[in-house]
């Protein structure tokens, strides 16, 4: 069969061709001088991050006998084989799993409840002066900058080892956090019930109460529910600095190499992590459900 | 009066119910939870000793601190080289862990979206992988790492990558499967494999996409980074935590100002860069 | 010859295609015509093989396409293109790397991943573009371009597949009546110069009148009509539609409306 393609005399290719070339030339140079950029940037950043991969590799083989080791007992076993030595320490273990999962529900809690009525100072729309809504905006955006663990090493010096200095520290990056999303919830909404509520003649709490508030309620939860997920991870590390929770634990048993110990909690906290997660979102949708029957 | 005024209630609530809010049963439900949820706050708030004397003092000693902090000094100018130096390895960590995640990621997130991987079960346990890669937080990671390659920022650079292949494993199969199957189609339809359908059909289409993610957890990376020096794997985290051990307060806060310049720094290129390859792909639709 | 067996495709419980035996021999002009859900893309697509058949089978020169898989699936698909509604380009990719997206099945996978196409394959598709006068637009992204524009490239991906069935879905569907002539006359070329088969989704009956050898209806899956345009008469067309005729006869089926010839394919 013919093939359907007439193809063109050399003379009427060539131009053609030429004119193809030099577009995807341009282009290839563009990505040609942003790959060079990169590479630059990987060249120097491997040299000030001390990037060793003759090192990495030969240590690879670690990696893997760690691992390994995580999961075999001292005397040589599989973990599984013996539950009972692998969990020997279960009943500590859960007491600090149950601090950390209180420390990431008061950390949650209070820094929404912060953040809930920040919320409404810092929200262009209902703002009611605006020098202190920008102030109420640049302390949010520095509670959330400055890493949770900063301030915990700093609390555990005011309020000295355990829990309440992780806590604090976990509401007040909470706080910094959710402000941020509740004040763009409250931006959000639809200004009417407002004005009729202001117009009135109500107070500026009123208009808020009964205006602003049943519209953005059940975000800030969903919101809540999110940032709660989060913190559980992050609670679970706060015991690196002293600050209370099952890292305390956790960082003995990785800086001692008391491997089995290791892998028990990491499985704890993995598992707890996904349920958690699970619940969270199971109430999200109930949540979403209930907005939308009405 | 009484006559004219007369209502059927429950008429016009049949009528508009959104004017009543939440029917009665799942009001019930909601007033039932809001109630434990403020008595397991303060129970809680008990058993982690919110109401002893801890809070009170603590609270005083803390603005001791914030007096002490002010104003931030380095100290001295062999502090302030030190301190730029290692604010410098910061952001390497950070670049390098995050184009390592992302390089990693891709195939994974391959694996893990559904119009690409067909086998279940594969699928399957690469999402689960990758729960379980994120729900180890990165201190974590960073501590395993240095049990591998020592201390130090390259123990570091590992840490990000790894938490990071989790969040990239997520978020690149969840923007795959966002994509339009019709490019892929076209390919597949004219004798293609499976390879080209990606590499043509795919990968040029969630590209801008992928790239914007990565850009936006370079920005949050940093933050992440400057922490992990805290458990010895690089980065400022390391002076950070010994000045507040030994209560160079003023360096403290010195340091602290460093990270959040250079953290909103990173956070305009980056949402500077993001614009650019987003807004570029705007113009053109 | 293109032989189709009792095909049916059931998506869950619905029959889609059901139970469709067809025979189309080499170099006729085929057009699908039917109701908006009667099967003819899910037929076109099965013959492609982007969808597999339920039952039934379907045969190319004697031999089964059905059950084709990995290489040979691959090289039934080069030798039957096809054609879409959306065009199914990659927009961000230039013109001429969706043209050689047609060549995907005959160049090296090293070499199309990277693409390094041979000077003889950028003639091809750069010829296949000129014949099509979008040459000029090689260089540019396909989707900057109009719809019309990009139905021609993905034509001209067809093409330098040097396929023996070109199978197109509604390839006019989303053009303007310019585009739509300029389509299926660059179809009906192809088809009488080139003595390729062409299999052709159709919603309007005036085009399916004007450009084919015959006609194949379908209603709720089923084969309702096969036969020469002619004896599409308006009760055949309004039991097909189940619509008045005046909504079957379009606009376009005065002679007036139709517009002026556009422009030669090839030379
Ligand atoms: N992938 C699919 N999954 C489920 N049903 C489908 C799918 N593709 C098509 N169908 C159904 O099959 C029927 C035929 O569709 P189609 O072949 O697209 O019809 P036509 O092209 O004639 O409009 C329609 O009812 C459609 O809803
Ligand atoms: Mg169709």
């Amino acid at each position: 069969m013919a093939s359907p393609v007439v193809h063109l005399p050399e003379a009427q290719l060539r131009p053609l061709l030429a004119s193809y070339d030099a577009a995807v030339r341009s282009r290839r140079f563009h990505s040609l001088l942003v790959m060079a950029c990169i590479v630059a940037a990987i060249g120097l950043s491997s040299v000030s991050a001390e990037v060793d991969l003759a090192k990495f590799f030969g240590n690879l083989g670690n990696f893997t006998s760690y691992i390994w080791r995580l999961f075999h007992l001292d005397n040589g076993a599989w973990v599984w084989a013996d539950p009972v030595e692998w969990y020997w320490g279960a009943a500590r273990w859960l007491r600090l799993l149950g601090e950390t999962l209180l420390m990431a529900y008061v950390g949650t809690a209070l820094g929404a409840i912060g953040a809930f009525f920040l919320a409404f100072l810092a929200a262009a729309n209902v703002a009611p002066r605006p020098w202190l809504r920008l102030l109420v905006r640049r302390f949010c955006e520095l509670c959330r900058t400055v890493p949770q663990l900063v301030f915990a090493l700093m609390f555990v010096i005011a309020f000295g080892l355990g829990p309440l200095a992780g806590v604090l520290a976990m509401a007040i990056h909470t706080l910094g956090a959710l402000g941020k999303l509740f004040a763009e919830v409250v931006e959000n909404i639809d200004m009417k019930p407002v004005e009729g509520v202001s117009a009135t003649g109500a107070h500026w709490t009123a208009a808020m109460r009964y205006g602003a508030l049943p519209q953005t309620l059940s975000n800030f939860v969903s919101y809540s529910l999110l940032r709660f997920e989060i913190n559980v991870r992050e609670a679970a590390v706060m015991g690196f600095v002293g600050a209370g929770g099952i890292g305390m634990d956790l960082i003995e048993a990785i800086r001692k190499f008391y491997y089995s110990d290791v892998s028990a909690i990491l499985l704890m906290i993995v598992v707890t992590v996904a349920v958690i997660d699970t619940l969270t979102s199971m109430a999200r949708h109930r949540l979403i459900g209930m907005e939308e029957r009405h | 009066m009484a006559g004219r005024m007369k209502v059927d209630t429950a008429a016009i609530r049949s009528r508009h119910p959104h004017y009543f809010g939440p029917p009665a049963r799942d009001r019930q439900v909601l007033m039932l939870a809001g109630a434990a949820a403020v008595i397991l706050l303060v129970a809680a708030m008990a058993e982690l000793g919110f109401f002893g004397a801890k809070l009170i003092g603590g609270i005083d000693k803390l603005g001791d601190i914030a007096v002490l902090m002010m104003p931030p000094s380095p100290g001295d100018w062999a502090h302030v080289r030190l301190y730029l130096l290692s604010l410098m390895e910061t952001i390497a960590i950070s670049f390098l862990g995050t184009l390592l995640a992302a390089v990693i990621a891709l195939p994974i997130a391959l694996l893990a979206a559904r119009n690409v991987t067909v086998q279940r079960v594969l699928r399957f346990f690469t999402r689960r992988s990758l729960d379980i890669i994120r729900s180890v937080d990165i201190l974590i990671w960073a501590l395993i790492w240095i049990n591998v390659v020592g201390l130090g920022p390259f123990a570091g650079v590992l840490a990000i990558m790894t938490s990071d292949i989790g969040n990239f494993g997520k978020l690149f199969s969840e923007a795959i499967e966002a994509v339009d199957r019709k490019p892929r189609e076209g390919i597949v339809a004219s004798g293609g494999g499976a390879v080209l359908g990606i590499r043509f059909g795919i990968l040029p289409e969630v590209f801008p996409v992928l790239a914007s993610q990565v850009l936006y957890f370079f920005e949050s990376n940093t933050r992440s980074a400057t922490i992990i020096g805290i458990v010895g794997a690089g980065g400022i985290g390391l002076h950070l935590a010994e000045a507040i051990r030994t209560l160079e307060l003023q360096q403290v806060s010195f340091i602290i100002l460093l990270i959040l310049v250079a953290v909103a720094a990173i956070d305009v290129v980056s949402n500077q860069l993001r614009f650019a390859l987003i807004g570029r792909r705007a113009r053109l639709a | 010859m293109l032989r189709l067996d009792g095909v049916v495709k059931k998506f869950g419980d619905k029959r889609a295609v059901d139970g469709i035996s067809l025979v189309v021999p080499k170099g006729q002009m085929v057009g699908v015509i039917g109701q908006s859900g009667s099967g003819k893309s899910t037929l076109l697509r099965m013959i492609n093989r982007l969808n597999d058949p339920s039952e039934g089978r379907i045969f190319f020169e004697g031999a089964d396409v059905t059950r084709l898989t990995g290489r040979e699936l691959r090289q039934w698909r080069a030798r039957c293109a096809m054609i879409f509604q959306q065009f199914n380009l990659a927009g961000r990719l230039d013109v001429l790397t969706n043209v050689m997206m047609g060549r995907a099945f005959h160049a090296p996978l090293w070499r199309a991943l990277l693409k390094l196409w041979t000077h003889d394959e950028k003639a091809m598709g750069l010829s296949a573009l000129e014949g099509l006068d979008m040459a000029r637009l090689s260089g540019q992204r396909a989707d900057t371009l109009s719809g019309g524009q990009q139905q021609r490239v993905a034509i001209a991906r067809a093409l330098i597949q040097e396929p023996e069935i070109i199978l197109a879905d509604e390839p006019i569907a989303s053009l303007d009546p310019r585009n739509t002539q300029v389509v299926m006359d660059a179809l009906q070329h192809i088809n009488r110069h080139f003595g390729i088969t062409v299999m052709c989704n159709l919603h309007s009956l005036d085009l399916a009148r004007k450009y084919c050898d015959r006609l194949v209806g379908l209603a709720a899956g089923r084969l309702v009509f096969d036969d020469v345009p002619a004896a599409l008469t308006d009760s055949v067309a309004r039991d097909l539609y189940g619509l008045e005729s005046g909504e079957v006869l379009g606009p376009e089926s005065r002679p007036d409306l139709v517009p002026a010839p556009g422009l030669a394919i090839a030379n």
